[in-house]
C-alpha cells in the first residue's frame, strides 16, 4: 500500500497536511509530487502541516530540509506548521536544526506569516 | 531467656534508666539532655526503653508499630541517628552489665546469651536505620517535586508574549524540564515571543549556554521566536571569554527592553496615556 499525500492549492499557495508517520518510500513520493506540483501551478509558497505527527526520524526530517531547500530554487517560500514539542525535542536531539526555515505554531499563523513574507 | 531479659529489665527499670542516662550523658555531644527538660527526657527513655522490652516480647506487628511511631517521633525531635544508635548500644551495654551483675549471665551461657542480644539488638537497629532512611528519601522526594515546580514556568505576560524566569543553577536534567515545559507552554499559550529571562542564573558556561541555544532552537521549530535576556555584565564577560556563539539570538540586558521587543516583533508598542 502507497498512500500518497494529498496537496491542495489555495490561491498562490499550497497547502500539506501530512496526517501520519511518512515512511521512507512516502517521504520520496511526497517530494515528487510537490515539487511537480510547484512546477505545474507555479504557486509562491507551501505551508507543511505536522500538527498529528508526533515522531520524525533523520531521514524524514532530512527530506523535509530537502524538500524545502528545493521549493526554493523553484521560488517558493516554505513555512511549517504545528511541529509538537515532542517531535522539536528529537529533532534538536538528532542535531537537525532546520535553520533557514519559517514555522508557525499553527496552520493559520502559517498562512498570515507566509502572506507577510510574500508581500515583502 | 527472652523473658528472663524481658523481666529483669522491666523489674530494674529505674536502675537501667539512670545508668543508661549516666552513659549517654557521658558520652554524648548532642546538647540533647541539656536542652530538653527531665521530664521530657524521662518519658523518652522511657518509652526507648519499653520498645526495647516489647522488642523481646511482643509479636512483630505490634513492635513494628511502636518502633514506627517512636521513631516518627525521634525524627521530629531532629535526633541524629548516630545518637540513637548509641542510645540502643548503651542500652545493650546497660542490660548486659545488669544481667552480669545479677549472677544470670554465667562463664557457662555467655555464648548463648551473646546470641541472644545480637539477635535483640540487630534488628532494631536496622528496624531504625531503615525508618530514618525512608524518611530521608520522602523528604528529598518532596524537595525535588517541590524544586521541580518552582524551577520553571511559563508565564503569558502579554498576548502573544510569555516570559520564563530562571533562577538557579541549571544541571542536565533541569535543562530537559525547561525546555518541555517551554515547548509545551509555547503551544498552549500560543505564544509567538518568548522571553528566557537568566538574571538569577549564577554560572552561565558552555554546557548552560548549549542547553539554552537547543532549547530556542527547539522553540524556533514550534513556531515562535526566543530571546534571551537578563545578561549581567559578568555573564557577557563569561559567554565571550568562553567562545560561545550567540549571535542568532536577541539578547538584551534586561526583561524591560526584552518586552519591548517583543512587542515590536508582534507589531505593537506601550504608549503613555495623557493625563490632565
Amino acid at each position: 500500500m502507497n498512500l500518497r499525500i494529498p496537496i491542495l492549492k489555495l490561491n498562490d499557495c499550497l497547502i500539506v497536511s501530512i496526517q501520519w508517520e511518512l515512511d521512507d518510500q512516502t517521504a520520496l513520493q511526497f517530494q515528487e509530487d510537490l515539487l511537480a506540483k510547484l512546477h505545474e501551478t507555479s504557486a509562491r509558497g507551501v505551508v507543511i502541516d505536522l500538527t498529528p505527527i508526533d515522531f520524525i526520524d533523520s531521514f524524514i526530517a532530512k527530506v523535509l530540509g530537502d524538500v524545502i531547500s528545493m521549493s526554493g530554487l523553484m521560488g517558493a517560500k516554505v513555512v511549517i506548521t504545528g511541529i509538537q514539542p515532542a517531535v522539536a525535542i528529537t529533532l534538536i536531539e538528532l542535531g537537525i536544526r532546520l535553520e533557514d526555515v519559517m514555522t508557525a505554531l499553527d496552520l493559520e499563523n502559517g498562512l498570515e506569516k507566509l502572506q507577510r513574507e510574500l508581500e515583502a | 531467656m527472652n523473658k528472663i531479659i524481658a523481666t529483669l529489665v522491666q523489674d530494674n527499670l529505674d536502675e537501667i534508666l539512670v545508668n543508661w542516662q549516666e552513659l549517654m550523658r557521658e558520652d554524648s555531644e548532642e546538647k540533647f539532655f541539656q536542652i530538653m527538660s527531665q521530664s521530657v527526657v524521662d518519658s523518652t527513655s522511657r518509652e526507648f526503653a519499653e520498645l526495647m522490652i516489647s522488642n523481646l516480647l511482643e509479636g512483630e506487628n505490634k513492635y513494628e508499630n511502636r518502633l514506627n511511631v517512636f521513631t516518627s517521633k525521634v525524627v521530629r525531635f531532629g535526633w541524629s541517628i548516630s545518637f540513637v544508635m548509641k542510645a540502643i548500644n548503651h542500652f545493650a551495654q546497660v542490660v548486659y552489665d545488669l544481667l552480669e551483675k545479677e549472677k544470670i549471665i554465667v562463664d557457662e551461657n555467655i555464648k548463648e546469651y551473646h546470641s541472644i542480644i545480637t539477635n535483640w539488638i540487630t534488628p532494631m537497629r536496622d528496624g531504625i536505620v531503615d525508618t530514618y532512611a525512608k524518611t530521608w528519601e520522602r523528604t528529598v522526594q518532596l524537595q525535588k517535586i517541590a524544586l521541580q515546580e518552582l524551577s520553571a514556568s511559563l508565564i503569558p505576560v502579554f498576548d502573544k508574549i510569555s516570559v520564563m524566569p530562571l533562577v538557579g543553577t541549571i544541571d542536565t536534567e533541569r535543562a530537559k524540564l525547561i525546555m518541555e515545559n517551554l515547548l509545551e507552554g509555547v503551544v498552549k499559550h500560543r505564544a509567538e515571543v518568548v522571553i528566557l529571562d537568566i538574571t538569577g542564573v549564577p554560572v552561565v558556561d558552555t554546557m548552560v549556554a548549549h542547553h539554552i541555544i537547543q532549547a530556542a532552537d527547539a522553540v524556533r521549530l514550534v513556531g515562535a521566536k526566543c530571546m534571551l535576556v537578563g545578561i549581567r555584565p559578568e555573564i557577557a564577560q563569561t559567554i565571550v571569554t568562553l567562545g560561545i556563539n550567540l549571535k542568532d539570538f536577541t539578547t538584551t540586558s534586561t526583561l524591560q527592553r526584552g518586552v519591548e521587543q517583543a512587542l515590536a516583533w508582534t507589531n505593537r508598542q506601550i504608549v503613555e496615556v495623557e493625563g490632565n
